[in-house]
């Protein structure tokens, strides 16, 4: 009881003083994101390779083949023949982006001068892929109807089965918001850990009776707390610019919940590298050389698929990769839990072994007599 | 006693920050530590507080050991570190309000104490105004009642007057005695400060090098470096020469640097006769002659050959740019 006491006083004091400066949040909180958006949600652009697509066929005469055989020349596309029910669920847990149906006799009408509708069902929450696929879809077929002297023999009819009418704006969004978290958890975290150190506000904790623990956690939570009114504002300045939340009240809760986990992870970080560090320049460099790159290579700004193959392994070992495919899953496709929960669980390993690291490195610091 | 000192050592990788010291302060003393920046009187403080570990020694404050009982220490004591320790986004009244509760009062009880706490350092009218917008002495004034709050036994007072002029420091040590008088509050205080260990220490350990030189009433140092009264000279010229006559005549020469001389004089009238009529001798001139009484600065001449310079070296960078960024 007296511990929790001890630990919301920390709290309490932290709160009351980052209210009591209205200029930092305001920059970090509103600012920030607001440039992000404004700047990059109308720019941007890259070429979209390996998309995965799922082919469902009912049809093994020649023109078929060599229509899927097109559609799978050069780089745009990794296609996977399956049965429908499992081309559905690839398309649903994220396995493809795209289900490209061959009508049963495709071949024969071709043959007797017909036109073909071939259906293209998508996943279009990361709209960059949605359309470098249907762009090159087109173009194939295009070319394919060329054989036989019309321009559309062949159709693609596109089906958007998630993240209808999705902008870049709002692909951006989750990105943004979680990109809030992390940048205010440096602040929240390793700097103002090193103003105190530096100004002597640790020193005035550290002379009275409170325990240590108390002032770690008491710091800690603030700091979780102050990067989730972040990104809670990030997130609201989002839904003003129009991106439109798909799972209502219940996805507004759970991306509160991927801040509030994700922010753990990042105010352990933070903190760790605070307590190595004496100077604010060094944490300049962390932000520059660390910090940065986890944000351009979570998959914010522009899908992975973009990158080059060299780089994507960076983004899978990037925690910030799995807290903005979180989000973006939730905000655009709906709570669909396959997905999440394997973001779940490495942003939920990631904070609970930052939190140790980060409690554990503050607590070494704090040095003196227990 | 309330705070025993024994044998007290700290190294800092290899090198000795203090020299296993020993002393002890008096229940409603005003104990006052004097000597050079780098003497080791922070790093005495900051074991005494719990701040850092002693390297071997121990010391006991109020009867608790600092090392084995540190939170029963922290209870019973308050620090007024050199850097300000205020949070500048807050008010006075809630900065004192979060100092309590850090003690575990509640607010009511922390409100309770404020206005005669404020009262006592006139900051009485400026109770709900943000810190930040404080002067540097009321910052410092602030945060000597602040450490009250808790009702501790001891306070500890890092150069409490640093950096400010001299007409604040006046008032601060005026703020000090009241303290110590009427809150019976026992004071443990760091100065470099010649004039501050004089006006208000009860006792003054002269230290140096990590080392006490000696520890004793202002009054008591200040004969230990001769009874009478000091005579400072300036000459024009033959500067040398001067002195050693003064030795052959049997003066007290203290201290001569160029032409700079003082003499410790029992009777000043014979002693300036006696100048007067050497200069006159050598052919050289008096450009300035005064008689005064001693000070510790000449008690700290007397014991390490040297003046307490202030060297105080200024901000380093990191602090500059937090500051900035700060405020």
């Amino acid at each position: 009881m007296r511990f929790l006491r001890e630990i919301y006083v920390v709290f309490w004091k932290e709160m009351l003083v980052w209210v009591n400066n209205p200029m930092l949040p305001v920059v970090r909180a509103l600012v920030f994101p607001m440039m992000w958006i404004v700047i990059f949600g109308s720019a941007f652009g890259g070429e979209v390779n390996h998309i995965p697509v799922a082919v469902v066929s009912q049809d093994s005469g020649d023109l078929a083949l060599a229509y899927l055989s097109m559609l799978g020349t050069g780089r745009t596309l990794e296609l996977k023949y399956t049965s429908p029910s499992e081309a559905e669920r690839l398309l649903r847990s994220r396995g493809v982006y795209g289900v490209v149906y061959i009508p049963a006799g495709f071949t024969e009408r071709l043959r007797s001068g017909e036109r073909v509708k071939v259906r293209l069902s998508t996943d279009e929450s990361t709209p960059q892929i949605a359309n470098a696929m249907a762009a090159h879809f087109a173009r194939v077929s295009r070319s394919f109807s060329a054989r036989f002297g019309m321009e559309d023999a062949v159709v693609v009819e596109r089906n958007a089965v998630y993240g209808r009418g999705v902008k870049y704006l709002d692909y951006l969004a989750p990105g943004v918001v979680m990109m809030t978290i992390l940048f205010s958890s440096i602040f929240s975290g390793g700097l103002n850990l090193i103003l105190d150190r530096e100004f002597g506000t640790l020193k005035m904790l550290m002379v009275s009776p409170i325990s240590r623990d108390a002032i770690i956690l008491g710091k800690i939570f603030a700091g979780v707390a102050q990067s989730i009114a972040s990104g809670v504002v990030a997130l609201t300045v989002a839904m003003l610019m129009g991106v439109h939340l798909k799972s209502g009240a219940l996805g507004f809760a759970l991306v509160i919940l991927l801040m509030f986990i994700s922010g753990f992870g990042f105010i352990g970080m933070s903190t760790a590298f605070a307590t190595r560090i004496t100077q604010l320049e060094q944490l300049m460099v962390v932000m520059q050389v660390i910090i940065m790159p986890m944000w351009f290579l979570s998959g914010g700004l522009y899908p992975l698929e973009s990158m080059p193959d060299w780089m994507r392994p960076l983004a899978i070992v990037n925690p910030m990769t799995y807290a903005t495919d979180a989000a973006r899953a939730v905000m655009i496709r709906g709570i669909i839990w396959e997905t999440l929960l394997v973001d779940l669980v490495v942003i939920s390993a990631f904070a609970i072994a930052m939190f140790l690291v980060g409690s554990y490195s503050f607590k070494k610091t704090l040095g003196g007599v227990k | 006693m309330i705070i025993e000192v024994e044998k007290l050592r700290k190294e800092f990788n290899g090198i000795v920050a203090v020299d296993s010291i020993s002393f002890s302060v008096e229940r409603g003393e005003i104990f006052g530590f004097l000597g050079p920046n780098g003497a080791g009187k922070t790093t005495t403080i900051n074991m005494l507080t719990t701040l850092i570990r002693p390297t071997s020694g121990t010391a006991r404050i109020a009867g608790y050991d600092i090392v084995q009982q540190p939170e029963q220490v922290r209870r019973r004591i308050g620090l007024v570190p050199q850097e300000v320790v205020l949070e500048g986004d807050l008010t006075a009244r809630e900065n004192l309000v979060f100092h309590g509760m850090l003690y575990g009062l509640s607010r009511q009880q922390v409100e309770s104490r404020i206005p005669e706490l404020l009262a006592i350092v006139e900051l009485e009218e400026r109770a709900d105004s943000k810190v930040k917008t404080f002067s540097g002495g009321m910052k410092r004034r602030l945060e000597l009642v602040k450490v009250l709050i808790h009702e501790p036994e001891v306070i500890f007072l890092d150069e409490p007057t640093v950096g400010l002029d001299p007409q604040t420091r006046r008032r601060i040590w005026e703020y000090i005695r009241t303290l110590n008088t009427e809150k019976g509050v026992t004071v443990f205080l760091t100065t470099h400060y010649m004039e501050e260990a004089e006006q208000l220490c009860d006792r003054v350990c002269i230290i140096d090098h990590g080392r006490i030189l000696d520890i004793d009433p202002p009054e008591r140092l200040k004969h230990k470096v001769g009874e009478g009264e000091i005579v400072e000279i300036e000459l024009t010229a033959r500067c040398e020469e001067f002195v050693k006559e003064l030795e052959e005549a049997g003066l007290r020469v203290k201290s001569a640097r160029g032409c700079r001389v003082s003499v410790v004089a029992e009777r000043s009238e014979k002693v300036l006769a006696e100048v007067f009529s050497l200069a006159q001798k050598l052919g050289t001139s008096i450009s300035s002659i005064s008689v005064r009484e001693p000070t510790l600065e000449d008690v700290f001449i007397h014991y390490t050959g040297r003046s307490i310079r202030d060297e105080q070296g200024g901000d380093t960078r990191i602090k500059q740019i937090a500051r900035r960024l700060k405020h």
